[in-house]
């Protein structure tokens, strides 16, 4: 029954990832879904927060502080970013916004490079964190589960938000149709700015919790950013729970693809995308209602 | 445009052509060497263009053209040495083209972001590709080259180590593709592409397969950019995983719209505005990024249409091909 | 009388909506045919399958007995039928020759010739002016799509319509957006461009479509009420209730 342990394991794995990577995507999709602009530097915000999370770290000597506090630095970084720059944009249509959220992603990844060098970093785990639990006859990381939760209570949170409250229906509504909602005198803006920040806060949560598993390098936003379009495509935009499914896939397919073709990482990435593509193609001509 | 138009425009492009012809003999060595890195930039923001301006189609993995383009010139002077420096050229750009064969069928049946997403996702393969097949690309840390020699019946074996020479050839290719990329913007061909670029729905209804269109011109994209990038190897001696990176693609991005997308000579301009502009400002401090990076946005948010457009005294319309009176 | 266009049981469903359901309907050459019926009843959608911008769910489509059923819209479009849009669609940002001559280099099937210069092509320079001189428009040849009256811009719209040459004209609310007299106007240029021309055509205005058709069908909740000469259609009860009794005029309620 040894291969039995082998997929179980696999499965945990490719969960955690998944979970990352809807941590990351899911004010993706929002933004997405009540903007219409795919916001490439959402990708960057997981590799700041990552970095940050390292920084803070070290210098706090404390791994939960550092997530509490870089995830808020980043936000307030996005806060501005929309503000000064994005919101420039709003009137010219999506090329201008597109290449100035590409433009972004790219500037802060030298950015960082610049800053913390292009060797790759380490955080550690915390102390509370260490060490494994037996399962099935394997030892199971403890921080791995602690990722699969955590991210578990974060998606609950949001549910319940967009769920149970007032604000919650606000967005669910402005990801439908924006301006009737506006018409109706809610204060859209605002509460894309909101969801703009929560989202960024959450990806930069999830580049510090990453980054104990996955280390902190300077390509992690190029890789984080491809897995964001694919859980984009597949997972329909605005819909948290496509975001969900679809992630949940890609950790899989990681997690599988790194057991059985361990090179081949992004070829698996990129032939997911191929194919969803071919059966999904989006804007062509003729394509009916 | 008006027989008067005409003669000025050509007057002033031979005129540049002069000089560019002259320029080794009363410039020194490292001004020679900048012109030729401006002019391989030139045909690569060129190619850009084709595809974003002139087509509409927006690609942010642009670069993986160019890198292929490039490793396929490293990897044949490298190993088969007795192929002719024209005919590896040549195979360059056909190794562009063939890229863009693979992934254009494909891509070109998106729209907008998930365009330019798809050929970075592209790029990024292709990337990790070459950072992996050590055995044949030696990953990161690249393939060295020496310049081969162009054979030329009259004149003999001519030195690429001899900047001079490397410069004329550089000249009479990128001349050539660019030359012929204008030309062909004035075709019937041309002319479809910019048809589907403005109205693809009216263009299909008026008989256009705006499939086949879109496809044909990424391919010949994918071509010039394939040429550029040989002749970046060339003038390298060198090829790494750079060539094929996200910082490629989006340089040639920057340049393009630095220069200006919506006339034709507005690619060449930032390239040459970039090159100069990067080569002043890296001797100056290590963060030259930072510069680069504001550039960008500064381009983007108050100069939408491009340094180009602030040299011209009528209005230009973007895209338009046209100006009034 | 020799059928043009035939569609047989011809059935769109988009989510959660049928739009047709079994539409039989032939067309015969030469004739002026109107598509009538309330908001709703799938005159678009029909004018679309017919166009190739849609594919129907199930059911077939003929043209002169050729099987086009799901071809797309340049297709159909090379195989001579033309089409017209009810919210003017033309290239904006380059002037009225330059509209004109897309779709003569198309006609001409250069669309992919990359050897000659499109502005020496004596050809296509000719047939161009020909079809702005046909449809009046020569005096605005230079002019931007995009700057054009209202009135002019319906023009050029009908001129890339018929630059094909088409045998089957298509128009889609053409007096669209135009008072009494314009409306009189536009169907006198219909009248007169589509004669020994096959042409359908989508209205609402009941004074346009009396005038110009020859023989009318009427579409309601996606299925043919009747086909018939005007008269008939006058005449027939069934549609008086259900559709005739409103003021015809414009747009339906």
């Amino acid at each position: 029954m040894e291969a039995v342990e082998i997929y179980v394991v696999q499965l945990m794995h490719g969960l955690v990832y998944g979970m990352l990577i809807f941590m990351v995507t899911s004010g993706l999709t929002l933004v997405l879904g009540m903007m219409g602009i795919l916001n490439i530097t959402h990708a960057a915000f997981y590799m700041l927060g990552a970095y940050f999370g390292y920084s803070l770290a070290l210098s706090l000597n404390s791994f939960w502080l550092s997530l509490l506090i870089s995830p808020l630095i980043v936000s307030g970084l996005a806060v501005i970013i929309e503000r000064f720059f994005l919101r420039g944009t709003y009137g010219g249509g999506h090329i201008p916004q597109v290449l100035l959220t590409f433009g972004l992603f790219f500037i802060i990844s030298e950015l960082v490079r610049l800053i913390w060098g292009s060797t790759p970093l380490r955080l550690a785990e915390p102390a509370l964190l260490e060490g494994g639990i037996s399962f099935m006859g394997r030892v199971f990381p403890i921080y791995r589960l602690f990722i699969i939760g955590f991210s578990s209570l974060i998606f609950l949170a949001m549910a319940l938000l967009l769920l149970r409250t007032r604000i919650g229906v606000i967005i669910r509504a402005a990801v439908s149709d924006a301006d009737m909602v506006e018409a109706l005198g809610n204060n859209v803006p605002a509460y894309f700015v909101g969801v703009f920040a929560v989202g960024a806060f959450l990806a930069a949560l999830a580049g510090v919790i990453a980054a104990p598993l996955l280390s902190v390098f300077s390509g992690m936003g190029d890789q984080v950013l491809i897995d964001c379009f694919v859980v984009v495509i597949i997972g329909g935009f605005g819909s948290l729970v496509g975001a969900l499914i679809a992630s949940l896939m890609i950790g899989q397919l990681q997690a599988f693809g790194s057991l059985w073709f361990p090179e081949l990482a992004l070829v698996l990435q990129f032939l997911l995308m191929v194919v969803v593509l071919v059966i999904r193609p989006t804007g062509l001509l003729g394509e009916e209602i | 445009m008006s027989r008067n138009r005409i003669y000025k425009i050509t007057g002033a492009v031979a005129t540049v052509f002069l000089l560019l012809v002259l320029a080794p003999k009363f410039l020194p060595e490292m001004k020679i060497h900048l012109a030729t890195e401006i002019m391989i930039f030139a045909l690569f923001a060129v190619s850009f263009n084709l595809l974003y301006g002139y087509g509409g189609m927006l690609a942010f993995g642009f670069a993986a053209f160019f890198g292929f383009g490039a490793y396929a010139t490293a990897l044949i002077i490298s190993r088969i040495p007795a192929m002719p420096l024209l005919l590896t050229l040549a195979i360059a750009a056909l190794s562009g083209f063939v890229m863009a064969l693979l992934i254009g069928p494909l891509a070109v049946r998106l729209k907008g972001t998930y365009f330019a997403l798809i050929t970075f996702a592209f790029q990024m393969f292709l990337y990790a590709i070459a950072l992996k097949w050590r055995d044949v690309t030696n990953g990161d840390d690249g393939i060295g080259i020496a310049r081969p020699d162009l054979y030329l019946p009259f004149l003999g074996n001519l030195s690429m180590a001899e900047i001079s020479n490397l410069y004329y050839v550089t000249l009479a290719l990128v001349a050539l593709g660019i030359i012929a990329c204008y030309l062909f913007l004035k075709t019937p061909l041309g002319n479809s592409i910019m048809c589907i670029r403005d109205n693809d729905v009216r263009s299909s209804f008026l008989g256009y397969s705006v499939y086949l269109t879109k496809v044909t011109v990424f391919c010949l994209s994918g071509f010039l950019a394939g040429l550029a990038g040989g002749l970046f190897v060339l003038f390298n001696e060198f090829v790494a995983t750079n060539c094929i990176d996200l910082s490629m693609s989006f340089l040639v991005v920057l340049m393009a719209l630095v220069g200006g997308t919506g006339q034709f000579l507005g690619p060449i301009l930032g390239a040459a505005f970039y090159i100069t502009f990067q080569d002043w400002v890296s001797s100056l401090t290590q963060r030259w990024w930072l510069f680069i990076g504001a550039l960008y946005v500064v381009v983007i948010l108050y100069i939408p249409d491009g340094l180009i457009s602030l040299f011209k005294s009528e209005r230009i319309r973007l895209f338009g091909n046209r100006k009034r009176g | 009388m020799h059928t043009i266009l035939k569609a047989e049981n011809i059935v769109k469903e988009f989510v959660g909506l049928k739009a047709l359901n079994g539409v039989t309907l032939e067309v015969y050459e030469g004739e002026r045919h109107a598509i009538i019926g309330p908001n709703g009843a799938g005159k678009s959608t029909l004018f679309n399958i017919i166009t190739g911008m849609f594919k129907p769910s199930s059911g077939k489509m003929f043209f002169r007995g050729k099987d086009i059923t799901g071809w797309p819209a340049h297709k159909i479009a090379r195989a001579k039928i033309s089409r017209s849009f009810q919210i003017i669609n033309v290239y904006p940002k380059t002037t009225v020759y330059e509209n004109i001559r897309n779709a003569v280099v198309s006609k001409f099937n250069r669309r992919f010739n990359w050897v000659t210069l499109l502005s020496r092509d004596q050809n296509i320079e000719k047939e161009s002016n020909r079809l702005l001189d046909l449809l009046s428009l020569t005096a605005a040849r230079d002019v931007l799509a995009s700057e054009l009256s209202h009135g002019m811009q319906r023009q050029l719209e009908l001129a890339l319509t018929l630059a094909l040459d088409p045998e089957l004209i298509m128009l889609d609310e053409p007096t669209a957006g135009f008072t009494r007299d314009e409306s009189h106007k536009v169907v006198q240029l219909i009248r007169q461009v589509t004669e020994g021309k096959t042409l359908i055509i989508v209205e609402h205005d009941m004074e346009a479509v009396f005038s110009l058709a020859d023989r009318i069908t009427v579409l309601s909740y996606g299925q043919i009420l009747a086909t018939g000469t005007p008269n008939e259609i006058r005449e027939n009860e069934e549609i008086k209730k259900a559709y005739l009794g409103r003021k015809g005029n414009g747009t339906g309620a």
